[in-house]
């Protein structure tokens, strides 16, 4: 099977320099169809789905190997050496923002810059550092996914009710959209929401954007804050949004922080 | 009931508080949505619920667990539309209480839980009954190969005796322990003949060139001593040279005619027909009586079965015809059987004649 089917692998735009989009937990790469596409136009763009997600090829899903961050990290480096061409960006939302400086770590010279988009390299409160969670509060997210066992079978996704007000969204949407295998969204949110990656935040040492929300339950403010402290060469701009996914609710505002910070680059 | 794009509260319906134990003034313009929701839910809501909804524009039946005032959590499924209204977003939602279907799914997932849990545990024991029975006819032929010895002491001695000059007290004695040892023996043989069969390879066999007709004739004459107040009669069939082993082929027909003199009519003919034709030879052996029944008839062949009217005389541990299936086998060929009332019970064995 072909890295291009496992990941659903889709290669658009034009430019001496690639930007790879890498989506979080939840959905898949639809969730950049309002960020990416801009950039598609002064730059190679890769997107992707986490094999388990979106419609990448279930039947890649190792139990084994995805029990654990470096997992994924593997399959990014994969993609990027099949795919990229000149300097890599990465543009990483929520846990993949973690997979991405791991693949980052694992390969240095590979990677031209990091972009985290509502990142958290742990969710867990522990001791004076604040996550945002309580250790309960991950169970209830895991028996909530648990008991959504019908909404979310692999053979359905939450239909469309009918979005009169927004005809252009596509019918492709409806089935791939935020369709995960129960038993693997299960694992998958124990892997993300039980991770911790604090260790690693001081090794990575090329230029990191961090996007933070100021209202955002999943990535709160204080570990913004926390990760601009400890990553050696970044950046922290705060976006005024409610909630995890500014690319898609604040799509504008992100694409704004995006440009200054790639042109203070050079890249 | 409508909220705002951030969650606030816009309308809602009497139904809608009395479910969550909140009064509309506690929640127009001061609570949101994504408050009322456990905090499983309200990750659910980030990663899952918000996105998808700017995305498609509608969500319909989501499941998710509201907390009423006084801390308990109600299953509610939702509905959700985002519309424009005087060019601001809002959403629209409708839920209705899921508490069926949330024991339905609880049951569900239970139930396949137990199954997993049962399959698992029969996986378990097959695998440790294979390992048994495995263990098993393995002793069989651990012990059967060390009872050899002592075997051909006592038979060594008998035989020494009767050479000695006994009295016929002591030569009739002496006769009756050959005869046993003998017995003891053939079953030895019967039961490492199984372990191979069943642990090796299959039973080896050793084909050269003999005449059939002349091979089963000295046989059917020998076993006939074995039997003299019985009929045991020899027929045979087109030429006689073909590739066996003729061992194999005389311990088949022992088996065969040991069975027809137990289960057959005793008063009437065991006949042993041996058949050569152009590609293939058949050894029949044929008596009258009571026809095995058809539900039987399916594992004659298989080791340790034994027919159901079976007389003292006959006691055996139920190999014979499993080794005459094997023997069979090992020459390329296989055994067979035909029972009825009318034409009584015809065992066969048909090999390849090359």
């Amino acid at each position: 099977m072909t890295l291009q089917l496992r990941n659903n692998v889709r290669v658009s735009g034009s430019g001496s320099t690639t930007m790879v989009f890498a989506h979080g937990f939840g959905c898949d790469q639809n969730m950049w169809r309002l960020l990416a596409p801009a950039y598609a136009k002064r730059y190679r763009t890769i997107l992707f789905d986490l094999v388990g997600s979106g419609d990448s090829d279930v039947t890649a899903y190792d139990v084994v190997k995805y029990s654990s961050l470096q997992g994924y990290a593997s399959d990014v480096l994969e993609i990027v050496r099949a795919f990229g061409e000149g300097p890599v960006i990465f543009v990483g939302h929520s846990v993949s923002a973690m997979i991405g400086m791991l693949a980052n770590l694992q390969d240095p010279g590979r990677f031209a810059a990091q972009i985290m988009i509502g990142p958290s390299p742990c969710y867990i409160n522990d001791g004076d550092y604040v996550g945002g969670f309580t250790r309960e509060d991950i169970e209830s997210l895991l028996e909530t996914l648990e008991g959504n066992y019908l909404g979310w079978s692999s053979n359905m996704a939450p239909a469309i009710m009918g979005a009169p007000d927004q005809p252009e969204l596509g019918r492709e949407l409806t089935n791939s959209f935020c369709r995960t295998d129960p038993e693997i969204a299960k694992q998958f949110a124990r892997v993300t929401f039980l991770a911790d990656t604090r260790a690693e935040l001081p090794l990575l040492t090329v230029p990191t954007l961090i996007v933070q929300c100021n209202d955002d339950i999943i990535a709160p403010v204080a570990v913004g804050a926390y990760l601009h402290r400890q990553l050696p060469r970044s950046t922290l701009s705060i976006i005024d949004n409610v909630g995890h996914c500014p690319h898609l609710s604040a799509p504008g505002p992100v694409t704004t922080v995006l440009d200054s910070f790639l042109a203070k680059e050079g890249l | 009931m409508q909220t705002a794009a951030d969650g606030t509260f816009l309308r809602v319906n009497r139904t809608f508080c009395s479910w969550i134990g909140q009064p509309p003034e506690a929640l127009v313009d001061r609570r949101r949505f994504q408050d009322l929701l456990t905090m499983g839910g309200r990750i659910f809501h980030q990663t899952h619920w918000a996105p998808l909804l700017q995305m498609q524009g509608s969500i319909s039946e989501i499941k998710l667990e509201l907390v009423h005032v006084d801390g308990h959590a109600i299953p509610m499924v939702l509905n959700v539309i985002q519309r424009q209204e005087n060019g601001v977003v809002v959403h629209e939602l409708a839920a209705f209480i899921a508490r069926d279907r949330d024991k339905y799914e609880r049951e569900l997932i239970q139930s396949r839980k137990r199954l997993e849990d049962l399959v698992a545990e029969s996986a378990r024991l097959q695998a440790e009954a294979k390992d048994r029975a495995l263990f098993a006819e393995q002793m069989i032929g651990i012990v059967s190969h060390d009872l050899r010895n002592p075997l051909s002491s006592i038979q060594m001695g008998a035989h020494l005796l009767v050479q000695s000059d006994p009295s016929p007290t002591q030569q009739r004695i002496l006769t009756r322990v050959q005869r046993a040892a003998d017995r003891a023996n053939r079953l030895i043989a019967d039961l490492l003949d199984f372990t191979q069969a069943r642990l090796g390879k299959g039973l080896a066999v050793e084909r050269v060139t003999i005449n059939l007709h002349e091979v089963i004739r000295q046989t059917v004459e020998e076993l006939a001593d074995v039997y003299p107040a019985r009929k045991l009669e020899h027929r045979c069939l087109g030429e006689g040279l073909c590739f066996a082993d003729a061992n194999r082929l005389a311990q088949a027909v022992g088996n065969l005619v040991s069975n027809a003199m137990v289960y057959g009519s005793p008063d009437k003919a065991v006949t042993v027909t041996s058949i050569v034709e152009a590609s293939s030879l058949t050894i029949a052996v044929h008596n009258d009586g009571a026809p095995i029944p058809l539900h039987a008839q399916a594992g004659l062949f298989q080791p340790m079965t034994r027919g159901a009217n079976a007389t003292n005389a006959g006691r055996s541990v139920g190999l014979g015809l499993f080794i005459v299936s094997e023997i069979g086998k090992s020459h390329g060929g296989n055994a067979h059987v035909k029972s009825t009332a009318e034409h009584g019970t015809t065992f066969g064995l048909t090999l390849p004649r090359q």
